[in-house]
């Protein structure tokens, strides 16, 4: 797996992994994809999800269960996973246009309405895209949640966004 | 020296030291940690991300918060801390020598009798030897991240990443979030070490990570300003053919921890190497008692494994060290070290948890026989 | 004796012993860390091997193929950290 060797997961990776949520569910509106295939021991994002979309269960190593027909896209998830491996795409955000929400814990903030370069994965610029939301209130415990507006063919495939004064990501 | 005489003297205010600590004294023990730092806590307060884990034991909390929680705790029962104070000698009838630290700045030898002695000194990062390696700004990744993240120094701007575990993975996100730019990252092994959730984090950070590689040199004048790497064979031979030079200032090594044993050799406690615990570490029981009767060990210094399995590790050892001063009952302390051990099984779960089970298992099979030799 | 193309960097920062003389005290016949240690000064400085004596442990099984219980490890002997003559000798908060 490209996961083992470069770090970073393909979405071959993750639908191998029986996680990826499915194309009628993307069209339904904003949905969590967990890119976590690696049995560790680890469920805090279990109790995270007021909804009971999330199941990790016993030993803790289980590889969390998403039920995409529960999952709202609220995103409560994504600042409760200590691994930061918890994305909320939403491939209807706007006309040709999709949102990628995730964790990001690095300063300066951009603030809503920054034009960025969004990366991929594999820390690739992949499209330019618009800061649309940043959330940070006190219960996600310092870690923000960014949400980006993307061309809707890269929603995904973005992953983050380039940091402020980051010497290029990898091309 | 009255003063000087207690049930419990606990060596390292880490996870492991202080969570023995505060069982011990919630059972009753006159306890004293003994910490080499300024303040208590090891490793807790450079770890700035949340850890891993069961909701049930503080997963998705900090490892900074952590620390904080367990000095409170470590007041409300009571335990005495002495900080700047560094145990020198472990000698027969369990008295340790201390250097003790003052307010002041001034230091003094002490020497204490402690009816149990709960050893959690930690472990040391391993050097990797390769030219240049002793250049300023060659450093162990746990140094760097002490310098960011206690000391708020950053290191340098351009960082090369030697080691793929956790330690590495994480030094190298947390460098990135202290404004430092990791040009690569290297692992000599096929694979990448430590959790893929953290590697996702650094190579989406645009972090190259190349397995099957190693440094070969570091050059600089008076500092590191730059270092070659190259693909290494099956082998683990460079391959100098595919040396690539990187313009970096700082060099970081990952190349895992190695238990800090040397008190618990002076007391002649019974001894075992294994490479997935880091070498050389003490014997022990599921009561984490060492060959020598009254002495325990708790966290790294038992086998080199991660800041939660310590904390349960250290609820070990303090249960059972007032258990056997008879704080405790036995049938309390049984039902108490089986939960612990249950959650220590659950920990130590999954491709990356299963060998140190393993291991850890056969440190107390160890512990067995050498007992009925 | 086989040149070695590292033979020049340092193990040992304390005491300043190369890889070059390490390797020339196991063909001396030095079999275990205590030797190495004996013959080249390795691991007797300030940090008293915390640093190098993993690297000798890693030369060892190179040069030999021991397993690491040959190899050994250094000889623990109080004090296991620097302490200055003041602090030992002096009462609570003395110094020399």
């Amino acid at each position: 797996m490209s996961v083992e060797n470069e770090g970073y997961l393909t979405i071959e990776e993750l639908k191998a992994a029986g996680q990826y949520p499915s194309g009628a569910r993307f069209q339904e509106g904003p949905v969590a994809v967990i890119e976590c295939v690696q049995e560790i021991p680890c469920n805090p994002c279990e109790t995270a999800c007021r909804f009971g979309a999330i199941r990790v269960g016993e030993p803790i190593t289980n590889l969390p269960k998403a039920d995409e027909g529960k999952c709202t896209g609220c995103g409560l998830c994504v600042a409760r996973c200590p691994g930061l491996a918890i994305f909320i795409v939403d491939k209807t955000y706007g006309e040709g246009l999709g949102a990628v929400s995730f964790p990001y814990e690095y300063f300066p903030l951009p603030s809503e309405g920054d034009e960025v370069t969004a990366v991929d994965r594999a820390g690739r610029g992949v499209c330019a895209g618009t800061v649309v939301k940043i959330l940070a209130p006190e219960s996600f415990d310092r870690t923000p949640v960014v949400t980006v507006a993307v061309p809707v063919g890269k929603a995904e495939d973005v992953r983050g966004i380039e940091r402020a004064g980051q010497a290029g990501g990898q091309s | 020296m009255a003063q000087n005489k207690w049930e419990v003297v606990v060596v390292g205010g880490g996870p492991a030291g202080l969570s023995a600590a505060i069982e011990a004294a919630k059972s009753g023990c006159r306890t004293l940690v003994v910490d080499a730092n300024e303040t208590a806590g090891g490793q807790l307060f450079k770890q700035i991300h949340k850890f891993f884990g069961s909701s049930a034991h503080r997963a998705g909390v900090r490892g900074i918060d952590i620390g904080g929680e367990l000095l409170a705790e470590c007041e409300k029962q009571g335990v005495e801390v002495w900080l700047n104070s560094v145990a020198i000698g472990l000698f027969k009838e369990k008295t340790v020598a201390v250097e003790r630290g003052f307010d002041n700045g001034a230091k003094s030898v002490v020497v204490l009798e402690a009816d149990r002695i709960v050893l959690a000194s930690g472990a040391s990062e391993n050097a990797v030897r390769f030219r240049g390696w002793t250049l300023p700004g060659v450093m162990g990744a746990g140094a760097a991240q002490t310098m960011i993240n206690v000391n708020r120094v950053l290191p340098g701007k351009n960082v090369l990443m030697i080691g793929s575990g956790n330690v590495g993975l994480i030094v190298s996100y947390q460098l990135m979030q202290a404004g430092a730019d990791v040009k690569a990252l290297v692992e000599a092994a096929p694979k990448i070490g430590g959790y893929a959730v953290h590697a996702s984090k650094i190579a989406r950070a645009g972090v190259p990570i190349h397995t099957g590689h190693t440094v070969l040199e570091a050059r600089g004048d008076r500092r590191v300003e730059e270092a070659d790497i190259c693909a290494v064979d099956e082998k683990w031979q460079p391959l100098l053919e595919t040396k690539k030079t990187l313009a970096v200032d700082t060099v970081t090594i990952a190349a895992g921890l190695k238990p800090l044993v040397e008190l618990a050799m002076m007391h002649d406690c019974q001894m075992m190497f294994h490479p997935v615990l880091g070498g050389w570490a003490p014997l022990h029981d599921a009561k984490m008692e060492t060959t020598s009767p009254g002495i325990y060990v708790a966290g790294d210094i038992s086998g080199v494994e991660e800041a939660n399995t310590a904390l349960e590790e250290g609820k070990l050892a303090g249960i059972s060290a007032a258990e056997s001063l008879g704080k405790i009952g036995e049938a309390d302390a049984d039902r108490i070290r089986s939960e612990i051990w249950g959650r220590l099984d659950g920990l130590r779960l999954g491709p990356h948890g299963v060998m140190r089970m393993q291991a850890k298992s056969e440190q107390i099979d160890h512990y067995k026989s050498a007992q009925s030799a | 004796m086989n040149e070695h193309r590292d033979d020049d960097v340092l193990i040992c920062r304390c005491e300043e012993v190369t890889l070059g003389e390490i390797r020339e005290a196991i063909q001396n016949g030095a079999r275990t860390v205590t030797g190495v240690k004996r013959r080249t000064r390795a691991g007797m400085g300030l940090c008293q091997g915390r640093t190098c004596e993993r690297l000798v442990q890693q030369i060892l099984r190179a040069e030999l193929g021991n397993a690491p219980e040959e190899i050994g490890t250094s000889t623990v002997r109080p004090p296991v950290r620097p302490v200055s003559f003041g602090s030992l000798v002096g009462d609570e908060g003395g110094k020399l």
